[in-house]
């Protein structure tokens, strides 16, 4: 048991407070409110009024909201997979120190140090169905040309294909400090053993950076049940709604038709899954490290 | 040492592999520059133009002359640069709180700031926007927050919540965990109190913490879309990033002139990656490394 100082404690708490405050105004405090207002009609017009369930109960027989929750699902497997998958690939093929490589490096990272409205406008320029330089190039080889963002069954796929564009440099800068990591001597070990590199990558390199690769999983997945920036920027959700997410019905309902309290109890769904997400994940890392935790 | 078939031809598969990487990643960054320096009959030209005949070099100050551009940068570099000072400041002395002084409840009220870094502010942004345009006496608003507009369209609105999060706390609290027992003997010998010990001794030895973490807070501000958004509206408040995607509005898109633009609103971001890369991945990393 320790014992506490109390000039220790005094100070504690006065340097804490500035913190605590913003933490407190900011966080915790909207967080609350943002429950709260989930069971009532808030309209900003009028006091919020309780009204239960009610707004759960639309949510179930939302189509948009079904179609949006289904789209944000797709957006985030999808993207994670790719992302967890061929961000190792290049990693892997990273992996070592001559100055090319460190420029690739770069390259990669770049799109994820770039905004994510900037990031919009550049696939708005290739995927213009016109004037967009992939349609270009598909007429320079006499393929067929396609719509692209206004397709409805390939604007969701042309979305996360820029996610994982923008994010594979970030995925391949984890994976890539955990192989660093691994220790040398497993190699040389291998290497004794007649190992190809190619079977190195898979029995020595692979397993020992498995809890990278659960981060890189956990945080990809997590940004991308926030997608909202390149939806409202590329496609505003269309076409028919076919690339609409939770995040972006939450702008809709909330800032554009100003029906706050059904837009939080989607904010809470929203929350829900995050939180749901998260607790399975981390029981599951805790399951793989033999209760060692992350 | 001897390379079997194998190795060679893995060897070969891993340049083909980085070489479409490359194409993949550069082609549309490269292409973003070529068509800023572009005339428009080269965008609508059917086939693709790679290079411009002559480079017009024009489109960047034409492209910064559609709005008040000078305006947007200002109102985005304060931003940033306040978000990011108090940032550093509160981050770094609760961090070293967390990591160094002993207290009744602190295990409880460390897990409440894990439990902030795992919230989203997407899923909060109804109510904190409510909060902002509440507050008492700001904008019109009486002393119940009522009636005006409180700290809406306003520097201070587009602040505050930044400066709320608490992923830096964490990050200070894992640097200052590494850090020697003995410091904190020398600190209470020379008779220093807690805040001196912060001030004099832990915060010198701050710096690639600091770094990395104002590296990321200002990248993250000035990226930041989704708040300013709501928050603002007119055209005096907008940020960098909003002033952006409003080009996509006009009647006809002046493709050239647009990549202009989405190069020059990284500029700082550039930067920043350029002459501080070590920082800006040491700060990626640490977040990927929890203790």
């Amino acid at each position: 048991m320790e014992s506490y100082n109390r000039r220790d404690t005094r100070a504690a708490w006065l340097m804490l407070a500035p913190f605590l405050l913003f933490f407190a105004l900011f966080v915790i405090y909207p967080l609350v409110m943002t429950v709260y207002y989930s069971f009532t009609n808030y309209n900003m017009s009028a006091a919020p009024g309780w009204v239960g369930l009610k707004n759960y109960q639309r949510l179930l027989k939302d189509a948009v909201f079904h179609k949006a929750f289904l789209n944000t699902t797709v957006y985030a497997l999808v993207s994670t997979a790719a992302l967890a998958v061929l961000g190792f690939l290049a990693a892997a093929a990273l992996n070592r120190t001559t100055r090319s490589v460190k420029w690739i490096r770069m390259l990669m990272i770049f799109p994820y140090a770039t905004s994510w409205a900037a990031v919009s406008m550049i696939w708005l320029m290739m995927y213009d169905p016109t004037t967009g330089l992939i349609n270009k190039l598909l007429r320079l080889f006499a393929l067929p040309t396609r719509q692209w963002l206004f397709d409805e069954s390939l604007a969701l796929g042309c979305l996360i294909f820029v996610h994982v564009w923008k994010n594979i440099g970030y995925c391949m800068l984890i994976y890539l400090a955990g192989m660093q990591s691994v220790p040398q001597e497993l190699y040389e070990a291998a290497t004794v053993d007649g190992a190809s590199d190619f079977r190195k990558l898979i029995s020595v390199t692979l397993p020992t950076i498995r809890p990278v690769a659960f981060f890189v999983v956990t945080t990809t997945m997590l940004e991308a049940f926030k997608t909202f920036t390149q939806v409202h920027v590329m496609t505003g959700g269309d076409p028919l709604y076919a690339t609409t997410t939770i995040v972006h019905q939450i702008y809709q309902r909330g800032f554009t038709e100003f029906r706050m309290g059904y837009a939080s109890s989607m904010a809470v769904v929203l929350l829900v899954c995050v939180l749901i997400f998260t607790a399975a994940n981390s029981a599951i890392n805790r399951a793989g490290n033999g209760g060692q935790g992350a | 040492m001897k390379r079997t078939g194998a190795d060679r031809r893995f060897r070969a598969v891993n340049i083909v592999f980085i070489a479409l990487l490359c194409l993949l990643m550069g082609f549309p960054l490269y292409m973003t520059v070529s068509i800023s320096l572009q005339t428009m009959s080269e965008v609508y030209a059917s086939s693709p133009k790679l290079l411009p005949a002559a480079p017009q070099w024009g489109n960047y100050p034409l492209s910064m002359s559609t709005g008040s551009w000078g305006r947007y940068f200002y109102n985005s570099l304060l931003v940033t640069l306040i978000t990011t000072a108090i940032s550093l400041a509160i981050n770094s002395m609760s961090g070293f709180v967390f990591a160094r002084i002993p207290f009744r409840g602190k295990g409880a009220l460390f897990a409440l700031v894990l439990l902030g870094m795992m919230i989203p502010p997407e899923v909060t942004l109804f109510s904190v926007f409510k909060l902002v345009r509440s507050i008492p006496f700001a904008g019109g608003n009486n002393w119940l927050g009522q009636g005006g507009r409180g700290l809406m369209n306003t520097y201070a609105g587009l602040i505050l919540p930044y400066i709320a999060g608490s992923f830096g706390v964490f990050l200070c609290r894992q640097f200052y965990l590494g850090f020697p027992r003995e410091l904190d003997d020398a600190a209470r010998i020379d008779g220093c109190g807690r805040l001196a010990q912060f001030v004099r001794i832990y915060l010198p030895l701050s710096g690639p913490v600091l770094a990395s973490l104002g590296i990321l807070k200002f990248t993250g501000t000035w990226n930041e879309y989704t708040w300013p958004l709501v928050l603002t509206s007119g055209d005096a408040m907008k940020t960098v990033q909003l002033a952006l995607t409003s080009f996509r509005s006009e009647t006809e898109i002046l493709w050239n002139q647009m990549m202009a633009a989405t190069l020059v609103s990284g500029l700082p971001i550039y930067l920043l990656f350029f002459f501080a890369q070590k920082y800006f991945v040491s700060g990626l990393l640490a977040g990927s490394v929890k203790g």
